[in-house]
């Protein structure tokens, strides 16, 4: 079963993702900034991660540039309400990058799509 | 013309200036390579960002790391020279661990880490040079080229003969219309230019990127194990991706047919390097008023020679450089480069050699083929490099035979 890491500041928002993905078949674990995400990554290292952007405490582009400094093929995927992080070159570290929506297709598909090609990778 | 003054503002310049430079010690044992004294009153570093300044590249980052102290000192007290109200300016970047806890792992990661740089300034073009090479390039024949061909990367490129390009360059395959098709760093087999057998296609380390693929690519090759390195990895990678990847021949700025480019990389290069300047007619012309070299130096008196009696103390320097504030009292220099400040006393003997400032030569000693470091005194009566078996057990000889004498060296008359 692939783990997936799931940084999310809003409780509301984390648990819709972490029951949708658990319902997909995954083992989620859940971190609420970015400082508690590299914490986690220590503890128990992730298939993949869908990291929220704007969060208190250390934001979700320094947390993954600092995770990827350590793990530099985990899969990153981030999700954010906000288009405009996309334009900033420190975003594009990530794998993946998918614009929050009530409609969680684009990113299960995604999550799903970076986890058969890191394993496919891996092999 | 206009959309090249315009492509200018858009660019930034990231000089990679944190090579550790080990086979330049004991040079390099308290300074960075590109700090190293050069050509009497120079640091290497100068000739990069002359061609900057002399090209109106104004906007430039200078990404240091190892011993980094002196190039700093360097770079404020010479390179001052820029106006952050015209959007000028030269950063002094020591790795920052922004995102990553570890120090630079290669050319490519050095830009990797220093994309927080690149998004806040949002250049259309970024130009990554080496603070290790000597040579005169107008960069604006290079972005123009590369923006008439919209192309990712374009290298600076010229033709080395085979011999001299093996195991020490990378070496680019162009097709007619000089798109790299294959590159190679530092191969043991160079493959020759298209219709010139005799010689490579050499990369100066110069590269100019379009913003958005150096990002990407810099990105892509962080995620992979490799050696971060332009000429190992990112190149050869873009070029099995099909990008645009371009050569622009370096047209050369040396004195005769050669184009003059040196990475002054070894005690070797450096002390050749130097040795190349004394020449009647030297192959890098340091004279040149349309293309002047700046640095930083410390104010001193003119160069004085003492002495002149008919058969006695003669104090002479011949096809040399003599850096100001220099004395040389009744001795002899010759084919040699001498820093500011230097004193050669009386019946001494310099062949050959490259005196950094402040060095003192006793009366009576005598040197040949020796690199002596900064503030050094050599006592009156000394003899280097007339015995190399004896230098080795004292000081570093390189592969030629060129002996260095270390800062802080104590030696016995």
């Amino acid at each position: 079963m692939s783990k997936i890491l799931l940084v999310e500041d809003d409780a509301n928002q984390a648990l819709l993702y972490q029951q949708e993905l658990e319902a997909d078949g995954y083992e989620v674990a859940l971190a609420t900034n970015g400082r508690e995400a590299i914490q986690a990554v220590e503890d128990a290292l992730p298939d993949l991660i869908v990291m929220d952007v704007s969060m208190p405490g250390m934001d979700g582009i320094e947390a993954m540039g600092r995770i990827l400094s350590e793990h530099n093929t985990l899969p990153v995927i981030l999700n954010t309400a906000y288009a405009s992080y996309k334009d900033n070159f420190l975003s594009w570290s990530a794998d993946a990058y998918v614009i929050k929506t009530s409609d969680l297709a684009e990113l299960k598909e995604t999550v799903a799509r970076l986890l058969k090609k890191a394993g496919a990778d891996k092999a | 013309m206009a959309k090249i003054a315009d492509a200018i503002k858009k660019t930034t310049v990231m000089l990679l200036a944190g090579g550790q430079g080990e086979r330049l010690y004991p040079l390099t044992r308290d300074r960075a390579k590109p700090a190293v004294p050069f050509g009497g009153i120079y640091r290497i570093i100068d000739f990069t960002l002359s061609n900057c300044m002399n090209s109106g590249l104004r906007r430039i980052n200078v990404l240091t790391q190892y011993k980094s102290f002196s190039l700093q000192r360097h770079l404020d007290f010479g390179w001052s020279l820029f106006r952050p109200e015209f959007g000028e300016y030269i950063n002094v970047i020591p790795p920052q661990q922004r995102g990553s806890s570890h120090w630079y792992l290669g050319t490519a990661d050095a830009i990797y880490q220093n994309i927080y740089t690149l998004e806040r300034q949002k250049p259309d073009h970024v130009l990554v040079a080496s603070g290790d090479h000597v040579y005169k390039m107008n960069y604006q024949h290079l972005l123009e080229v590369h923006c008439e061909r919209e192309a990712d990367l374009t290298i600076a490129c010229f033709a080395v003969p085979v011999e001299r390009a093996r195991g020490l360059l990378g070496v680019a395959v162009p097709d007619a219309d000089g798109r790299i098709v294959d590159f190679r760093e530092k191969p043991l087999d160079p493959p020759p230019m298209p219709g010139n057998p005799g010689y490579c296609f050499c990369s100066m380390g110069v590269y100019l990127f379009r913003t958005e693929a150096l990002v990407r690519e810099v990105v892509a090759d962080a995620k992979t194990d490799s050696e971060h390195d332009f000429g190992m990895n990112v190149i050869r990678s873009m070029i099995g991706k099909d990008e645009q990847v371009w050569a622009h021949e370096f047209g050369g700025s040396g004195i005769g047919d050669e184009p003059y480019w040196r990475d002054i990389g070894t005690i070797d290069a450096l002390w050749e390097a130097n040795n190349d300047l004394v020449q009647v007619q030297p192959t890098l012309n340091l004279y040149d008023t349309d293309w002047p070299i700046h640095t930083h130096q410390p104010q001193a008196p003119p160069v004085k020679t003492v002495f002149n009696e008919p058969k006695g103390r003669q104090g002479r320097a011949v096809n040399s450089l003599v850096s100001s504030g220099c004395i040389i009292s009744g001795a002899h220099v010759e084919d040699s480069v001498l820093s500011p400040n230097v004193r050669v006393h009386t019946g001494a003997e310099v062949h050959q050699c490259v005196l950094l400032d402040d060095v003192d030569i006793g009366r009576d000693a005598k040197l040949r083929r020796v690199i002596v470091d900064k503030r050094v005194p050599i006592p009156a009566g000394a003899v280097i490099g007339y015995d190399l078996d004896h230098d080795r057990a004292r000081f570093t000889v390189s592969e030629n035979g060129i002996v260095v004498v270390p800062k802080r060296a104590a030696l016995d008359a």
